[in-house]
């Protein structure tokens, strides 16, 4: 399995773009239209597309129906509505579950960058950490203490 | 009124040599101004800025602050600056601490402000973390809740989208407009410096263009687009190609 390495605000800066084209667009202008190329987007279509915001069809992005409700929210509500599609990314899931199986709900990084190294094969295993922190921090789900070196659970509001 | 800039001008000696970098401006800001100041790089436009803000002094004319002489300390100024400023050894929640020491004592105080402020940036959950770890979409989204934690009247921002990549610059430019359209939020007024056309375009009811140096207003335009704006609007890209034929 591969994980988008975009951040969620590079994700969401993406669909507020499709957004201003109607909702659909073709992935090569918007590109262009950011002054990128094609190759620099698409972690971030990869991304809003694993999180239900868009989908692609024939080299377009379109936004989905929770696409259209995060960008209508306002910023307190778009982080509700990125905590329930990041819950729901299954690599995200399964480190929740490990870490709540754990008994004091944290995990040295090492063990961490392990766990995720067996879902994703790359030799740049701590930019990919970097990513999945930015979301689950986002989302309130998974925080880091960079002292300690541990992730850990964040606690339900 | 809030801001008035009367008679501003800006030389700087070197080597014997004498540079003008400003030259007789005058503008006043009034409530609910979200002012862009654009023009060629080295127009002095953020010279302009940081004479505004009181961090430097012109050397003639004066920057009127509600009728009194602009101070550097003014608590109800505040800056956002391009590349951060924040301090590394101190974490999200800290560093906009630090911003309301001078005029609040108690740390319950403080606590509850910056507390504030994080989530109405959507940093919560990044409040015990270090500069370092962040993006920079997150960094400058601190850069917006340390300046706004002081509920300043006026808020200044010297090219806050520049170093951050294309797609977070867009998304923190919808977000800040979208504290700018909350009526509770502060501040009364913007004065915003950016090199970006399109990007004046799309945030300012208001726009200043700057000649080449000496930096002279050239213009001084309304922007009259409806909100949310559309950049794929032609009545938006009439507005840029206007700003553009008036930068020389």
């Amino acid at each position: 399995m591969n994980f988008p390495k975009a951040t969620i605000s590079e994700i969401t800066g993406l669909l507020e773009a499709v957004n201003d084209s109607g909702g659909i667009e073709d992935a090569a202008r918007l590109a262009a239209d950011f002054d990128l190329e094609l190759d620099e987007i698409l972690p971030s279509i990869d991304g809003a597309e694993l999180l239900g915001f868009a989908v692609v069809k024939d080299g377009n992005i379109e936004l989905t129906k929770n696409g259209q409700e995060l960008l209508e929210a306002g910023i307190r509500e778009r982080k509700n509505i990125i905590r329930d599609k990041v819950a729901g990314v299954e690599l995200i899931k399964e480190l929740r579950k490990k870490l709540l199986e754990s008994g004091e709900r944290r995990m040295k990084k090492e063990e961490a960058l392990k766990f995720i190294q067996k879902s994703i094969s790359t030799t740049d295993i701590d930019s990919y950490f970097r990513i999945i922190i930015n979301w689950t921090r986002h989302a309130g789900l998974i925080g880091y203490n960079s002292d300690a070196e541990e992730i850990c659970l964040m606690a339900e509001k | 009124m809030l801001v008035e800039i009367k008679n501003v001008s800006k030389a700087y000696e070197t080597n014997g040599n004498r540079i003008q970098a400003l030259e007789n401006i005058n503008f006043s800001v009034e409530d609910n101004d979200f002012i862009c100041i654009v023009g060629p790089s080295g127009c002095g436009k953020s010279t302009l800025l940081r004479i505004i803000v009181g961090l430097e002094k012109p050397t003639s004319g004066e920057v009127l602050f509600k009728g009194e002489v602009i101070a550097p300390d003014n608590p109800k100024v505040s800056m956002v600056f391009q590349n951060f400023a924040l301090f590394p050894w101190l974490t999200v929640k800290e560093n906009i601490e630090l911003a309301l020491a001078p005029m609040i004592a108690g740390e319950k105080e403080k606590d509850k402000i910056a507390c504030k402020y994080v989530r109405a940036v959507g940093l919560d959950g990044f409040e015990r973390v270090y500069p370092r770890e962040l993006s920079g979409g997150m960094k400058q989204r601190v850069g917006f809740a340390r300046a706004l934690a002081v509920e300043p009247v006026l808020l200044c921002m010297d090219e806050p989208f520049s170093s951050l990549d294309a797609l977070t610059s867009q998304n923190l430019k919808d977000e800040l407009l979208m504290l700018w359209a909350d009526k509770n939020m502060p501040p009364d007024a913007v004065i915003m410096v950016t090199h970006n056309v399109e990007e004046a375009v799309y945030m300012a009811n208001r726009i200043i263009i700057l000649s080449p140096r000496p930096g002279k207003i050239v213009a001084d335009l309304k922007i009259e687009l409806d909100r949310p704006r559309n950049r794929k609007d032609p009545e938006f890209y009439r507005w840029v190609d206007k700003v553009y034929s008036l930068i020389v």
